[in-house]
């Protein structure tokens, strides 16, 4: 029962995390049309402005300064102004010039944006050559902290140096509080009923007057507040960070939203959790399934794919000719 | 234009286009870094300037009409672009790499370019085409042929099995598939400990043919070879063949059926075509080829490790079937040897080679979609290309197909 327990709280936990990027790929694919395939690498991308935000702030003494609860949200307004950023240079050279063209084009070229984040993360948290990490770390320079290909260590920031049952309740009451914010914002704003509309016929809602352009500007803009929200309590989970993992987080996050039905904002939650659930447990009760967890999840969303690719919640579409 | 596409139709036009093609590629390969890179850069601009006043069409022209002596003068080129290498160990080295995924290339085609869905997992086609080579050489100890005829068979079961969904999927829900069985492959061969989990197999047996060994060091009339270079001879032999295979499937009526689906499925299938079956028939011989490809590769390494059938490795066979062109052999081949020698003579600054692959596919995409050799129009007008009309009409379609795009 003590297993059981502690296996229920890190599936709840691994769900949130994949719930947040889930959304994102649900919100952009709702108004665009389109899988924007390097939320994961923007979501790391978060995970490292973060880190890079409290070297900077922590040795120009902010940090200190003010309360633990106000300097994490700091640096986690930081980390989302950088992925909402970075969410429109996505739109704006991966997506924009392939809105007429197959679907394979902003697939591909969404891939390709995200290796180019992976790649840059990687040169960037990494002194290039050996000479100077040296240089770096023989003055004690916080960066070199972060340095290296190698896993980054996440400053255990959201709890101080308190305990993980703390990280982990506060780990779900933010992501519970970004649910209800964002179901608030969909449902009460202007903006997020207009990109329901869209989402649901965009022809009909150009014709009553929305505004598409816009619309499409603030999307990317709460899809990177998101994806910054999901990379950070990823890399708070795990307590490590690392510059490649985007794509496997991207692709899980994807995969959660496909299982819980593309168009259904809310069935991603239940996808996310569906495949914390499904990895958590397999590492846990199936011997020696630590390894072949990614497999066993991967291998449920093919399931779901061929025999439910609707979703749990989402709709059949019928193709009309 | 018209009068001197017709100029370049004589056999000696054409054995002096393949000859600056083999000297263009030989000075690619022995040059350094800058020089080589410089000069493809030339090359792909001055292709680019030949396909905006149709004179890459005219060539295509000009090469089937006169197909014996491009292929004769070919296949002598052929022969001696490796002979020519003498006795440069890694320039052999990549040149047998280029050649290698350029078969892969060929596969990965059938299923992305002809019929327009995604794959990405050809890298762990040529995994299991490197691994059953692997395994059965250092577990069984059978003949590497053995292992290859194996890796192709199983490789084109496994192209099946991935297939079955592709028949309820298409998109974005495709592409999740063949992602997730990639990566799953590359977990999976992580921790199987019976094949080397994370080191992998080393130390696999080289091919051997007639008793001679394809990887070897021979002195012929006092000139010394290095040991790719007799290997580099039978990949290029493999090659030919695969190239020959993929320009009759694109002929054949399959190849017009794969198009069909790739341009519209409910209609290709109330013309006729058999969905399921075509679709079925691109994986499987789409794997056929890149476990022929991953065959390959284990016996210029003796190594099969899971790092090297990994995911960026299938995107990289990605971005060279875009680069070169889909759908075209001819541009497919261009394309991986364009990236597989910038990606060896980046190994240098390994860090930058997945940040260069990225940025070159992204820059394709967006200036050039089509590749640098595009898709040809099918000509169905066949001889009869000689009266006015029909290369009237064909060089209509090809200005508006490249303006158009």
């Amino acid at each position: 029962m003590e297993m059981f327990s502690s296996l229920l709280v890190s599936a709840i936990l691994m769900g949130c995390t994949y719930t947040l990027v889930a959304i994102g790929y649900c919100l952009f694919f709702g108004v665009l049309d389109v899988v924007v395939f390097c939320c994961g690498d923007i979501a790391i991308f978060g995970g490292f402005s973060i880190i890079g935000a409290y070297t900077i702030l922590y040795s120009a003494g902010v940090l200190q300064a003010v309360p633990a609860f106000v300097a994490v949200l700091i640096m986690l307004t930081i980390a989302a102004i950088l992925c909402a950023a970075l969410g429109l240079i996505a739109y704006q050279f991966s997506i924009k010039p392939f809105e007429k063209s197959s679907t394979l084009m902003p697939l591909l070229s969404t891939i390709a944006l995200g290796v180019v984040i992976k790649e840059v993360l990687g040169l960037v948290f990494q002194p290039v050559v050996n000479s100077i990490a040296a240089v770096v770390t023989s003055v004690d320079d916080p960066l070199s902290v972060v340095g290296g290909r190698n896993p980054q260590a996440m400053p255990n920031l959201i709890a101080g140096s308190g305990s993980t049952d703390e990280r982990n309740l506060i780990i779900i009451a933010v992501t519970l509080a970004i649910l209800i914010a964002l179901f608030l914002f969909l449902n009460k704003t202007k903006i997020g009923l207009s990109m329901q509309a869209i989402s649901q016929n965009k022809e009909l809602a150009l014709m009553t007057g929305v505004n598409v352009k816009r619309t499409i500007t603030a999307t990317f803009i709460i899809g990177g507040i998101l994806l910054a929200v999901g990379g950070f309590l990823l890399s708070s989970y795990q307590t490590i960070i690392r510059f490649d993992g985007g794509a496997m987080y991207g692709s899980k996050g994807f995969s959660a939203a496909v299982v819980g039905g593309l168009k259904n904002t809310w069935g991603a939650v239940i996808g996310g959790m569906l495949l914390g659930f499904v990895e958590v447990f397999t590492a846990g009760y199936i011997p020696g399934g630590t390894q072949y967890q990614n497999i066993i999840a991967f291998l449920v969303v093919i399931l779901f794919i061929v025999f439910r690719p609707e979703g749990i919640i989402g709709e059949k579409s019928i193709e009309k000719v | 234009m018209k009068s001197f596409a017709k100029k370049l139709n004589t056999p000696w036009v054409i054995v002096l286009c393949n000859f600056v093609i083999a000297a263009l590629v030989h000075a690619i390969l022995i040059a350094e870094f800058a020089v080589s890179l410089g000069l493809m850069v030339a090359v792909v601009i001055v292709m680019l300037a030949l396909d905006r006043y149709g004179i890459i069409h005219a060539l295509f022209e000009a090469y089937t009409a006169q197909k014996k002596t491009a292929i004769i003068s070919g296949i002598f080129l052929v022969i001696a672009i490796p002979i020519s290498l003498t006795n440069n160990n890694y320039i052999g080295h990549i040149a047998t790499m280029a050649v290698i995924y350029s078969i892969a290339c060929l596969g990965l085609n059938f299923q992305m370019g002809s019929t327009d869905m995604t794959n990405f997992a050809p890298a762990a086609f040529m995994g299991i085409g490197a691994y059953s080579v692997a395994i059965c050489t250092t577990m069984f100890n059978t003949s590497p042929w053995v292992g290859m005829l194996l890796g192709m068979v199983v490789a084109g079961a496994f192209g099946f099995i991935i297939g079955l969904p592709t028949l309820k999927t298409k998109g974005y829900y495709l592409s999740l598939v063949t992602m997730a069985v990639q990566i799953a492959f590359t977990q999976l061969i992580y921790n199987l400990p019976a094949i080397g989990g994370a080191n992998g197999i080393s130390g696999v047996p080289k091919y051997a043919l007639f008793g001679l060994d394809l990887y070897k060091k021979y002195t012929i009339a006092g000139i010394k070879f290095a040991p790719q270079i007799p290997y580099l001879l039978l990949c290029i032999a493999f090659l030919i063949l695969a190239t020959f295979v993929a320009m009759r499937v694109y002929h054949s009526r399959t190849g017009l059926s794969l198009n069909a689906i790739a341009q519209d499925e409910i209609a290709a299938n109330c013309l006729g075509v058999h969905v399921p079956r075509q679709k079925l028939f691109a994986f499987v011989i789409g794997g056929v080829f890149c476990g022929l490809a991953g065959s390959l590769f284990v016996g210029l390494d003796s190594y099969a490790g899971p790092g090297s059938y990994n995911f960026s490795k299938s995107l990289m066979l990605i971005c060279m079937v875009i680069l070169g062109g889909m759908d075209n052999s001819i541009g497919i081949i261009v394309g991986a040897f364009l990236l597989t020698i910038i990606s060896e003579k980046l190994r240098d600054f390994a860090d930058f080679q997945q940040l260069v692959y990225g940025l070159i596919l992204v820059i394709m995409l967006i200036v050039r979609p089509n590749g640098i050799i595009p898709k040809r129009v099918r000509n169905y007008c066949g001889v009869s290309c000689r009266r006015p009309m029909c290369a009237a009409k064909a060089a209509d379609v090809v200005e508006e197909s490249s303006t158009g795009a």
